[in-house]
């Protein structure tokens, strides 16, 4: 299922789709996430986008974080494959290289520092793109 | 006069020869979907559809794999193995983010890498082109060749069984997986594919013998392709970075 919510525009319009991770005969091998990511460390940093690495078989969005102090450090959050972002007509530019993003995601478990998996990213004009799993029944509004 | 009537009657006949055979040609969508424009700056939310699974209250992670794994084991329609290789397959099962090729970026191999996203149809051959920047060549009615050594996606050659196109494949290597739960096979594996076109629709089917690990031949789950009109992009690399984070043996 996926849903597309206009900026302006509340109406959620929901097409089901078939679930391409769970087609046995998918071509390419996706790694669990449960095995590299912790559900109970949700993060949230506010940052620039930096680069966003378009490969299979995951996307990846860097980011750069300022503290008080000036200093940056550089995250890396991992999502879902090209494929099904360019479905939905996604690329790399729709993740906004260069602005100011508000991202949530969820920490590495083997303690790497500054690498998770993306949930959802809010530009500094309000709209925001979400990336992520479960019923679509309880899509909140 | 005669000639004349000689080279009119070869000229409606070649066109009516080159009908005998249905037309693959086509951008071909296997359970893909052509691309929803995104509106610049417009909200989008993508959800990997878990029935049953609160988005925020359940771990969705482990849920995926959950998922995955159950959905997979019911599928009646598993390959053969000889019983003393069953084992063999439970524990690459097991260990399949450490041993699965596809998983560090091999090639997926025939005849996991699925249908082609594009057939080109000529009188003497077909090309199949992939959205992974794979094609193969396969000539019509020729023989195997016999100077190339094994490979991904092997040797291959067609030939009409009416408007079924049936491509014959050996010379694969051992490097593939027929899936992720550790179906190995040899080198002596052979796959046929099957194509039968009915209008904008082809239904796609697959038979792996591999006499070395099955008991009989293995059919897939048929695979219907609809007719599509997305062009075919250049696909990303890929480009494994996760195996070193992974901390257990979970998958999906």
């Amino acid at each position: 299922m996926i849903c597309r919510m206009g900026h302006t525009n509340s109406i959620a319009v929901a097409i089901a789709l078939a679930a391409a991770l769970l087609v046995s005969g998918s071509a390419l091998a996706h790694h669990s996430f449960q095995a590299e990511f912790d559900i109970s460390k949700p993060v949230t940093l506010k940052g620039d986008v930096t680069k966003v690495e378009w490969v299979n078989p995951h996307v990846y969005l860097h980011i750069a974080v300022r503290d008080d102090k000036g200093a940056v450090t550089n995250w890396a959050f991992e999502t879902l494959g090209p494929g099904r972002m360019r479905a939905e007509g996604m690329s790399k530019q729709t993740f906004g290289i260069g602005r100011t993003v508000t991202l949530k995601g969820y920490a590495a478990r083997d303690g790497s520092k500054n690498l998770g998996f993306l949930r959802q990213v809010t530009f500094d004009d309000g709209h925001s793109i979400e990336v992520w799993l479960g019923d679509p029944d309880d899509v909140n509004p | 006069m005669k000639i004349a009537t000689a080279l009119l009657l070869v000229a409606l006949a070649a066109p009516a020869f080159a009908q005998q055979h249905p037309d693959l040609s086509g951008i071909w969508i296997a359970g893909n979907r052509g691309i929803r424009p995104a509106g610049e700056n417009a909200s989008i939310k993508v959800l990997l559809p878990l029935e049953g699974v609160n988005q925020d209250k359940d771990n969705v992670f482990a849920a995926l794999d959950r998922i995955s794994v159950t959905e997979r084991a019911k599928d009646q329609n598993k390959p053969p193995y000889k019983p003393e290789l069953q084992a063999k397959v439970k524990d690459l099962e097991v260990r399949q983010s450490q041993e699965d090729p596809a998983f560090y970026c091999k090639p997926a191999g025939v005849p996991r890498m699925g249908p082609p996203a594009q057939i080109v149809q000529l009188p003497d051959k077909v090309v199949f082109l992939y959205a992974t920047n794979l094609f193969r060549l396969i000539p019509i009615g020729a023989a195997h060749r016999a100077d190339i050594d094994t490979s991904y996606m092997g040797d291959s050659v067609a030939k009409w069984d009416g408007d079924t196109l049936v491509v014959d494949v050996n010379n694969l290597n051992d490097d593939t997986w027929l899936g992720p739960d550790g179906y190995f096979h040899t080198e002596a594996m052979h796959v046929t594919e099957r194509f039968t076109r009915n209008g904008d629709t082809m239904t796609y089917l697959v038979t792996v013998e591999d006499p070395n690990v099955f008991t009989r031949p293995w059919n897939m789950n048929p695979r219907t392709l609809r007719l599509g009109t997305r062009p075919l992009e250049e696909g990303p690399p890929c480009v494994e970075k996760d195996a070193e984070h992974l901390v257990t043996l979970d998958h999906h």
